[in-house]
């Protein structure tokens, strides 16, 4: 994986005004993949458009690696024909009346016949599409067609490459496997690429750079590992489909530990000191624990000790759900009121051994413990 | 076959033959427009051409009198100038199939074209072709089965025109009387036999253009 240097390649301002709803965004990208992330219909897809030049925005600005595609405020506007911008497209479009090779070579056209033969051909070899020069996309597997399709854009030597999608038209097994393959052309090709997706797996896996998309604006735009332990609010949180987002009020806070108060308990959490956030005591705070890094405390090594186990807390396993190599368990806590995610207060997600060895299905009474560090403050 | 059966026969070919070209001309660009741009006056040219197509073919006839007869809007100027009239001559016969075909090429031609994938398209775009050069070697390529099927039917249906033919050409037999026009002729004078004849080839050749549509939309989805 190339490291993502600070150095901005691509600057992107875009406002549009749809039937529907308004894309009014703004973030940059270094060097590898930024991956745009967001439900369906947040103007993922209408961005590529807009970097393509397939769509013009009303008001903006994009600007790659020092030239300017689109200014609304000078009036340039670079065709697509002329930006150099491969597009992979969600179903990869491939023409069907076209071969492998036509499909590859399509954008080479202004080149020399034996220099655009030459450079197809290499393509087709570089993606392991030998043997298929001559075959129809309809002759063709998925994982080929996506192969064909990032070939083909590949081939013009993109100064961006923009994949929409690439992998949703893919069955899952062959997904996980062309996920990992992607990444690695990706960086293989060193092509500077901006990948849509609304699979949070997918951003993170492919991405350096991951921007948040929500209803046609940029909620957080970050490296992926900052992304994943501090998304920048509640909203971000719930786009990434982030389990038990939680609500208590603070107790104390200084530079780098929150105390807040939850359903009876007071927690520990650890406060980022880079952001500097400071709430006063009795405000409101939401917060987020993983399932997985919530530890069940075992019976057979005697009590727990609360200075070794931090965050200790009583409940019971009111419902459970087999995931195959996982169980997931729905724990109600030994506090008066309400449970905070209706029937329970917190999902607990513990692997199928751990689950075997504790004999968690006989028993249902458990002291739970959570790291400082895994209570993640969300502001607000 | 009498000499003016066949007469009428070859007329009719050889203006269903002309009408199919100039509607290759005008129908595919116009298919095109109306199926991809959006400009100013499109659902007004639509509505225009498709009328011929529900309105009875004596009322397009007359239109086509008042546009283009010696006292029409292009017509006047146009006998003023050279003493020539269109009405009543094999042109006019050429030029009401043309207006009575048009509707059903474009109909069929812009459906063809519009179900081809816009991505497609996109994508040409992105890789150096111009609107032109994506609509010579994608759209147009991709949409060929409707195309062509739409081309069949507006040949047989020039073929079969009678209403505006018979308005702005009138029936003058070998000059403008066209096989449908026979038909009536011969009905009207009693003379079954060689009518019979006529309608038996018109169906015939119907039934044909009909299987040749149908398979071609067919392969076309």
């Amino acid at each position: 994986m190339p490291p993502a240097s600070d150095r901005s390649r691509l600057e992107v301002q875009l406002f549009s005004r749809m039937s529907t709803f308004t894309l009014d965004v703004e973030w940059s990208a270094g060097d590898g993949v930024v991956t745009l992330f967001g439900p369906s219909g947040a103007g993922k897809t209408l961005t590529l458009q807009c970097l393509a030049g397939l769509v013009r925005p009303e008001r903006g600005r994009i600007v790659l690696d020092g030239r300017v595609l689109f200014d609304s405020s000078t009036g340039v506007d670079v065709p697509p024909q002329q930006r150099r911008v491969g597009y992979v497209f969600q179903g990869y479009a491939l023409f069907p009346h076209l071969t492998v090779a036509q499909n590859v070579g399509f954008g080479l056209r202004d080149r020399p016949r034996a220099a655009a033969l030459e450079r197809a051909r290499a393509v087709i070899a570089r993606l392991g599409l030998d043997g298929l020069e001559d075959r129809y996309p309809r002759e063709l597997s998925g994982g080929q067609r996506q192969r064909v399709a990032l070939g083909r854009a590949l081939a013009i030597d993109p100064a961006l490459l923009l994949l929409d999608e690439p992998l949703s038209a893919l069955d899952l097994p062959l997904r996980q496997a062309l996920r990992d393959e992607l990444r690695a052309t990706l960086a293989d090709w060193g092509a500077a690429a901006v990948l849509v997706t609304h699979d949070f797996t997918e951003a993170y896996r492919i991405g350096d750079r991951i921007v948040v998309y929500e209803a046609g604006r940029v909620v957080q735009s970050a490296p992926r590992g900052e992304l994943l332990w501090q998304p920048a609010s509640e909203k971000v949180a719930y786009i990434m489909g982030i389990r038990n987002v939680l609500h208590g009020t603070v107790l104390k806070a200084s530079p780098d530990r929150i105390q807040l108060r939850w359903r009876g308990q007071t927690l520990e959490a650890v406060n980022s000191p880079s952001r500097s956030y400071l709430p006063a005591p009795d405000t409101p705070l939401a917060f987020f624990i993983r399932p997985e890094y919530v530890r069940l405390i075992r019976k057979d090594r005697g009590p727990a000790d609360p200075h070794h186990h931090m965050n200790l807390m009583r409940g019971v396993i009111v419902a459970e759900e087999d995931w195959g190599t996982t169980w997931t368990l729905r724990v109600r806590l030994d506090a008066p009121g309400e449970p905070a995610q209706g029937t329970y207060d917190l999902e607990v997600e513990v692997p199928r051994l751990v689950h075997e060895i504790l004999e968690i299905d006989q028993d249902r009474r458990w002291e739970f413990s959570i790291h400082r560090g895994s209570i993640h403050v969300l502001p607000s | 076959m009498t000499g003016e059966s066949l007469s009428a026969l070859a007329l009719s070919v050889r203006v269903a033959i002309l009408a199919t070209a100039i509607n290759t001309i005008v129908g595919v660009p116009l298919a095109y427009l109306l199926a991809r741009r959006r400009f100013r006056g499109r659902a007004a040219l639509d509505v225009l051409v498709t009328l011929p197509l529900v309105l009875p073919p004596t009322v397009t006839g007359y239109y086509l009198i008042v546009v283009l007869g010696r006292r029409g809007w292009l017509g006047a100027p146009l006998y003023a100038a050279t003493g020539w009239s269109i009405a009543f001559t094999w042109y006019a016969a050429v030029v009401a199939a043309t207006v009575m075909a048009l509707p059903l090429l474009v109909r069929t031609a812009r459906a063809a074209i519009e179900s081809v994938d816009r991505d497609l398209e996109r994508a040409a775009h992105t890789l150096g072709r111009s609107e032109w050069q994506t609509a010579m070697e994608v759209t147009l390529p991709l949409a060929r089965n409707g195309i062509v099927a739409g081309l069949v039917l507006a040949f047989a249906r020039a073929l079969g025109e009678f209403g505006a033919t018979l308005m702005l050409a009138g029936n003058i037999p070998g000059r403008t009387t066209t096989v449908p026009l026979a038909i009536y002729t011969a009905v009207q004078t009693g003379e079954t036999g060689d009518a019979l004849a006529l309608v038996a080839l018109l169906t015939g050749l119907s039934c044909v253009v009909l299987i040749v549509a149908g398979r071609l939309g067919a392969r076309a989805t």
